[in-house]
Parts: C-alpha cells; structure tokens; sequence
C-alpha cells in the first residue's frame, strides 16, 4: 500500500495591529499575557529593568518638548515585535536576534513567529543585546511561584530555569493548542486553523488585533495599511523612493517589525521615530 | 627565634590547609554551591498536566456581576477570560484565590491590636464568641452600638445590611463609591445613559481609567470612539481619559465644581435655562451672587471665553451629559460638587441621566456616611465585611483608636490593614469558589474558609434577635431576594441650607496660602487602582517606572515648580499637610501635571496586605484633608494644601 504524503504549506504569517487611539491602558493585556505565558513571581517587581514580563506596558507622554496642558499621555503595550529580518531574498529571513545566537535557542519560523526555546538557550544574552526593542527578558533570579501559586500554572508554556533568556512568542502555544484539537476533529490542514493571543482576546476595547498578514482581507492586514498605521523602526518605513529603500534595507539591519502600531497623534508618531517634535 | 624545620613547615601548611577547608565546609559554601548545581541543571516545576475544559462564573463579589470565562486543567483555574469585559478584581481573581497568604481557618486575636498575632479557632468557637457578645449588647439595649462597614454593595453587602438592621442598629456604612456618594447628595444614585448621548462633560471623572463600572466604560468608549461622541474632560493632570477625550480643559487643582458653578451661572443668566430641583432659585441666587464669570475663571484658571463656549456646546448638544465622580477607582467629590454638576443635567434638561435607588441598599446610617461616622460615631462591636477603611479612610487613624476599644469581626480572605486590629477574622472567598444559581463553583473551598454569604446567614442565626431576619439558611438562596433597583421617587433638591458653608468655604481653600502654597492632589496607576491590586504579584508588573521605581515612590511635578523649589529627578522630598507629614516620596519631573501641584499615586502604603503589597511607598491619605461633608459623610480629600521640603 502506498504511503499517502500530506505536504503542508505555511499559508500564515501572523502579524499584531495596536490601535493607540482605542488603547485606554487599562492593563488587562499586561495580565493576561502574565497568566497566559507563566509569569515569575517576585515579592518587589519593581526593577524594571530585570522585571520578567513579556508584555510591558509603556506609558509615554509628550512632555520633554511639551509644555502643560499642551501634553498627552498615552499607554504603549510593547511585546516582541516579530520581526521580519531583512530578507533581500538571497538568503532566510533572519531578525536581529536569530543571527546571533549560538545554540539555536531562537529560530523564525515560515508561519512568522519568531520562537524561544527556554530549555535550549544558554543564557548568553546576545540576543538581548541585538534585540532593538528590549524585548528579551533574562531570568536573573530562578522563576519562583510562592506555595499555592503554583495552582495556577498553564501547562501550555514550560517554565523557565534560571539564567536563560525569555520572551513573547505571540502565544504561538494556543495556535497549538487550536491545531491539535483540529486535528482530534479530523483537520489536518494547518492552514485552516486560527487563533488569538492572549493580550489581543482580552482586549476591552478592541486595541489589539491580531491575525493573518497574508491574507488580504483579514483586519490586520486592512490596519497594517491604513495610513495611521506605523512600526516602531527607524526611518526606513519614511522613504518613498522604492530604489533607495531597497540599497538601504540590503546595507542595514533591518529589523523589519510585524507589529503595527495606529495613532492618529503626531507626537506619539514622532515619538516612535525618535523625532524631536518641532 | 626558633629556626623553622621542614616537618613544622608541613605540619603549619597542612593545619592551614585542613583550617580552611573546615571553615569552607561550616561557611556552607559546598552546600549552597550544590543547591546551585541542581538548581543550573535541572528541570524547574512541571505545572500537573489535566484535562482542559472551560467554566463559566459571575462574579457575586464585585457589583458589576462580572462575567467570566474560566480555563481549567484538571481541578486547576489557570486562565480568566472574557468576552463582555472584566474588572481588574474580577481579572486578578486567580491570584486572590491561589494566594499563599490566604486565611484558612477562623482567627482569635493574640496579643495587642495591631500586632497581627492570631492563632486557629473553630467556626463554632468564632461564631459563639460573636453571638455572646452581640446577645449581651442587644440585651444591654445597645444595641446600636454594633456597626458594620460593607466593601460595596454586592450581594453579602446588601445581607450585611439587613442582617445589622434586624439587630436593632442603624450604623451599616458603605466605603465611599460613585453610588454612595451621588446617593446622599442627590437622593439617588444617577443612572448614566452614555450609549445614547453625544457630548459628555465629565467634571474630573477618568472615564476610562476604572470609573464607574469599569468593564462598562471600556465599552463605552469604544461606543463613543465610532459614533464621534464629543468628550470634553476637566482634570488637573493629563490622564488617559484627559488625553483621549476630544478636548482637555485643564483646570487648577480641586476646582472642578467651581467650573460647574461658572458653567451653571452662565447657562442661567445667558442662557435663561432653569431647573426644576426644588430649592433652585436659592441655589440660582447663591451661585450667581457668589460666582460671577470672572471669579470663576480667576479660580478655576479656565478662560470666561472658554466657559462660555462650554456652555454653548453643553446646551446645543442633541443629548447632552455631564458626569462628577473626581477620580477613577477612588472616587471622591463634595456634594455641593456632584449637585452643581447634577444642576447642569437638569438645566438642559439631559435624558442621559436619572436617578435610581436600590431597595437593599441605604447608603446612610445613623451619621451620613463612613468618615462621619468615623469621626463622630461610637461602637462597641464592628463588623468588616471585606471593607479597608483603616486604609482607604482619610480618618483612618482615628478608626484605629476606636477600633482598639471596640469588638471587631472582619470578614475577608487575606488579610488587610483593618483587618490586623480586628479580634476574629472569619477567612470568606474569592467568587471563583462561590456559588451562584446559575453557576457552580470554579475550584472548591480553600480550607475552611466560607461563603461571606452563608457566614452572615449563620451569624444572624446564632443571635437571638436576629434568628428569623432571612428565610433562608444558604447564601444560594439570597439571589431571589437581591435588592431591585427602582427609579428613585424622591424629588431631586439643592439643599441649599447645608450646603451653604461648604460653598461659602471655597473662597477660603484657594486664596493664596503662604504656609502651604501647593495642592496634592491623587492619580492612579493601572489596576493599581485605589490599592486592592497591590497584593497581587500580576498587578506589581504592570506599575510605570515613572510611578514607582526600585522600591521608590515617585510623585509627579511640574518642571517650572520643581524649578521653583530647586527639585531634580529623582530627589527626596518631604510633604507636610496640617495634618502630618509624608517622607520617602520621590520626585518625577513631569509636565503633564498642573503647576504648583503634587500629583501622588493612590494604592500605595499598606500596612498589612500581604508581603506583596506591603511597606511600599506610603499612603497619602494619612495627610489628606479630612473636612467631611455634612451630606454625603464622606471627607472631601480630593485636593490638599500641602508644602514640600
């Protein structure tokens, strides 16, 4: 009897759009990514610096180059940004963070998510170092969760040991999850299975919308091209000239994010190219 | 000298070897270096593998009734879903119910008030102590003297009410919320319509920062966002709700119901508007006397241009609204406050705000509210249910002294600032373990803990007055008798007379002060909120650098002041008020805050929260203003002259 080969094509790319004009930063992003992902627990987290968390919720205002009450606060909900890499197509798409590392802890894969694995990293921190976005978080102290917190663990998400390095993988676990209980029902194609992250399904207000960016029609993709629409990158994403983009992004490392962020405010947009508001 | 031989030489070596290596060995170096070993190399915790399944809860505990959805794997809560919204209490659940520093059983004070000594009793015992004290106060005939503070008004609230009553006493308070408050100013709580209005003016209300029902207004907003509803927000610092509203208009700090007063005169003598509230035309004479445009403005530091304009707005809008409520989780407002805001609903006539009452719930005592009775009031037996007031109470020192004498039952399931001077603790749930009629429990009972429904049942049955105040004996069964919200019948009115003092006052607070020049007033940090978050761990990630940083709290303040006052970043400052002093506050430079002012983070402070949310930063309403207000009972902390140094 013949062998039947299943070949499976990636079809996805998932990519995340936060709209800041809806973003009130109310935090429940930031909490339910903390007990989707297994988050360590500390007594005092307040060394921002060392705080292990994938999320991190940014508050940013406007108030070094303005003065009250011409001034606006906004909440800035950072995760990995997934990126891309500069592929010029010569070679595999590769983000700062992947070419560097040693052990092959940390790989992008066809479907866009840039993986970690925790067990498999040896806690040299190049790639906290390369990441753009700190981003990348390392376990200074060894992931502890006093007596009955414990209860609470996801069985999803491994936990981390000391000295290694973690970070968000858009929950690619659920998607997973999802996968496999398509696969109890009979679907084998991976393809027709979708999924959210934990940030994005809590979202009150809608801010955070995740999806396909291969597929055109999906809502991510309609943001990603709105024109209130930009990436937290340098000034690349600004030049018109598609020659003179394409020589910069094969000289550069480019870190080529799949997180998209909307506002409508020109500060907050100045404000993430590292412009001075004029 | 003694010539040193070879042998001696080797034997000096060999001791000083064998010396060190002993030292190295009881130092406990190796065995920490092993403990590192297996820690480096080894697998850390394997969560228990289970069966996955969803579960559906509302919460009981919470007045919004959250509804969520809760991921299981195998007996295990592991994950708090939602699609209709969740409040950040409801959200942190998971915590509140795995926390390692539950009660687990009923507790006996041990040693002083305050010194957080308890040791196990039985339910029995507990319950007996309780009853034999409150049968020999009602025998007494003081019945009275008993009082209870209730967290809010969810359903073991509304019993607590009923069962204090039965009793023969008339002290059952409420901790100060956006219900209570408009409650006793305006005869009934106020019923917003916000889907269907288009221009909301919100007097110092951070809409979307927790106020009201805080899963709601999320909602709404994005209601709002769509339809291009108008939000037009008056506030002291740059909040999100300040800097997501169509427009901003920044006033001077506590000077929110000046601006009410201002918009008020103008709508009546330019506008020729009037009201129907019984009592308008003292309220129309007073503040037109006492608040022409130019005062107001000089006050409130808002143009009369910008005044007039608001008011143009505010009384050509389709279905207008305007909201008070200073603040987000911490509401705070006076009640000339709320009814000068209330006044401009009623002048343009607004059909995006009614008044409600609840048939369970009074919202008033014997004195008006909870800081009055604080201040005023005697007990000699206190019941807690799940309520802080020794930490959320401007007065809560003075609690604490009256606690010190008083019998006090607190009912909650960790541990708080209150609950460290009560005599019993009786150890309730977090709602993942109580059952509703809908719904059964998410995870089972931690250890002895209880229902605080079925514990009220049970203390009401032990005493003999209050044996038949329910019918029922299962907390399950008080759903069918949940209090109705009604349309309030009362006559809304300005109460002039009592109000009048407050009003004739506000000339006093903001003329110039020499002693105290600046105002603090608070601001809230994401689920933070007014400090129930603290003592979850999920909650300490979230907190803003800016906010509190390396075990530092940091207060916000403007550039040009702290040029004023010589402060840079960083720096440690003192803050005095006429009532006491704050030290280890910290500065943040910032101009999203109004000049002369101190913008202080709420939430911080606790006493006894947990190790998690204890001794960090310090708690600001130690030294807030503590002047109450003769209709709502509550002390009007919002804004505080205070110096730094």
């Amino acid at each position: 009897m013949e062998e039947k080969k299943i070949e499976i094509k990636m079809k996805r790319k998932w990519g995340m759009a936060i709209d800041l004009d809806k973003c009130t930063g109310c935090g429940k992003c930031s909490v339910a990514c903390n007990q989707e992902n297994n988050m360590p627990i500390f007594e005092d987290d307040s060394d921002v610096p060392k705080r292990v968390a994938f999320l991190e919720l940014m508050k940013v205002t406007n108030d070094k180059n303005a003065k009250f009450p011409d001034v606006k606060t906004a909440y800035l909900p950072k995760m990995c940004m997934q990126c891309e890499g500069n592929d010029s197509g010569k070679h595999k798409a590769d983000p700062p963070c992947v070419s560097v590392c040693p052990a092959v802890a940390t790989d992008v894969g066809d479907d866009g998510v840039v993986s970690q694995i925790w067990s498999r990293c040896i806690g040299c921190r190049y790639c906290q170092a390369a990441c753009p976005y700190e981003a990348r978080v390392f376990n200074w102290w060894k992931p502890e969760y006093e007596g009955s917190f414990k209860k609470s663990l996801n069985t999803d998400v491994s936990v981390a040991s000391r000295g290694t390095i973690v970070k968000c993988t858009f929950c690619s676990h659920i998607w997973k999850r999802e996968r496999d209980a398509a696969t109890a029902k009979g679907i084998l194609d991976i393809n027709a299975v979708m999924y959210t992250p934990a940030c994005a399904a809590i979202c009150p207000t809608g801010a955070i919308v995740f999806g396909d960016l291969n597929d055109h029609e999906s809502e991510v993709s309609k943001l990603t091209t709105s024109n209130r629409a930009m990436r937290l990158t340098n000034s690349i994403d600004d030049i018109k000239d598609p020659e003179k983009k394409k020589a910069l992004l094969n000289k550069k490392q480019f870190a080529n994010p799949k997180v998209y962020y909307l506002t409508s405010q020109s500060w907050l947009r100045d404000m993430m190219r590292f412009k001075k508001n004029s | 000298m003694k010539k040193i031989e070879r042998k001696d030489f080797l034997k000096l070596g060999g001791g000083a070897v064998l010396g060190g290596l002993s030292g190295w060995v009881f130092s406990g170096a190796p065995f920490l270096g092993f403990q590192w070993l297996a820690e480096w190399t080894q697998d850390q915790y394997v969560p228990v593998k289970g069966f996955e399944k969803y579960v559906q809860a509302v919460s009981d505990s919470c007045p919004a009734g959250c509804k969520v959805s809760v991921r299981m794997i195998g007996e295990r809560a592991v994950k708090i879903e939602s699609k209709d919204g969740v409040c950040p209490a409801c959200h942190n659940a998971l915590q509140l119910t795995y926390h390692p520093e539950r009660i687990s059983t009923p507790l006996k004070r041990k040693g002083d008030k305050g010194d957080g000594k308890f040791v196990p009793v039985t339910w029995e015992e507990a319950i007996k102590e309780i009853s034999s004290k409150m049968n020999s106060l009602i025998t007494e005939g003081k019945a009275n003297s008993i009082a209870a503070i209730n967290k809010n008004e969810s359903l073991n609230g509304q019993l607590m009410e009923k069962f204090i009553k039965a009793a023969g006493s008339n002290n059952v308070y409420y901790e100060p919320s956006l219900k209570s408050l408009t409650s006793s100013a305006l005869g009934g709580y106020i019923n917003y319509d916000f889907a269907n209005t288009d221009y909301v003016l919100s007097f110092g209300a951070k809409l979307v920062e927790g106020w009201g029902s805080s899963a709601d207004m999320q909602k709404v907003f994005t209601q709002w966002k769509s339809k291009g509803t108008k939000i037009v927000q008056a506030d002291t610092v740059c909040s999100m709700t300040a800097s997501l509203a169509s427009e901003w208009v920044p006033v001077k700090p506590g000077t929110e119901a000046v601006l009410a007063f201002g918009i008020a005169n103008y709508l009546i003598t330019g506008k020729r508007l009037n009201s129907t509230g019984e009592e308008f035309g003292k309220w129309s004479q007073l503040i037109i006397n006492k608040f022409p445009l130019a005062k107001v403005a000089s006050y409130t530091g808002v143009s009369e241009e910008r005044i007039k304009q608001i008011g143009d707005e505010f009384s050509k809008a389709k279905n207008p609204v305007a909201v008070s409520g200073k603040g987000a989780h911490g509401v705070n407002a006076s009640s000339a406050e709320i009814i000068a805001v209330y006044c401009l609903n009623t002048l343009v006539k607004s059909r995006a705000a009614s008044l409600m009452t609840n048939s369970s719930v009074s919202y008033k005592g014997e004195f008006a509210g909870l800081d009055s009775f604080i201040k005023d009031g005697n007990f000699s037996m206190l019941f807690l249910n799940n309520s802080d007031p020794v930490y959320k109470s401007v007065l809560g020192e003075e609690l604490k002294k009256k606690m010190e004498k008083a019998f006090v039952v607190s009912i909650n399931p960790i541990m708080n600032d209150s609950a460290n001077y009560a005599d019993i603790i009786l150890p309730s749930l977090s709602f993942l373990e109580s059952e509703t009629p809908e719904n059964k429990t998410v995870v089972s009972n931690f250890k002895e803990s209880k229902d605080a429904k079925d514990i009220i049942i049970a203390l009401s049955k032990s005493i003999d007055k209050t044996k038949d105040a329910f019918s029922f004996t299962n907390g399950i069964d008080s759903f069918k008798v949940t209090g109705k919200e009604t349309a309030s019948g009362a006559k809304f009115s300005f109460n002039v007379d009592k109000i009048k003092n407050d009003i004739d006052a506000l000339d006093k607070k903001f003329a110039a002060n020499a002693e105290y020049p600046l105002f603090m007033i608070p601001v809230e940090a994401p689920l933070v909120g007014d400090g129930d978050g603290l003592a979850f761990p999920y909650v300490l990630k979230s907190i803003d650098p800016t906010v509190f940083y390396k075990g530092k709290l940091l207060v916000q303040i403007n550039r040009e002041t702290g040029k004023k006052y010589g402060l840079s970043e960083n720096e440690s400052i003192v803050i005095r008020s006429t009532r006491g002093k704050l030290d280890k506050v910290y500065v943040h430079l910032t101009d999203t805050v109004a000049p002369d002012t101190v913008a202080m983070p709420l939430g911080f402070g606790h006493e006894s929260y947990t190790v998690y949310g204890s001794k960090k930063g310090v708690n600001p309403k130690k030294i807030m203003a503590a002047d109450v207000d003769p209709l709502t009972g509550t002390a009007d902390w919002w804004s505080t002259r205070v110096k730094i140094s």
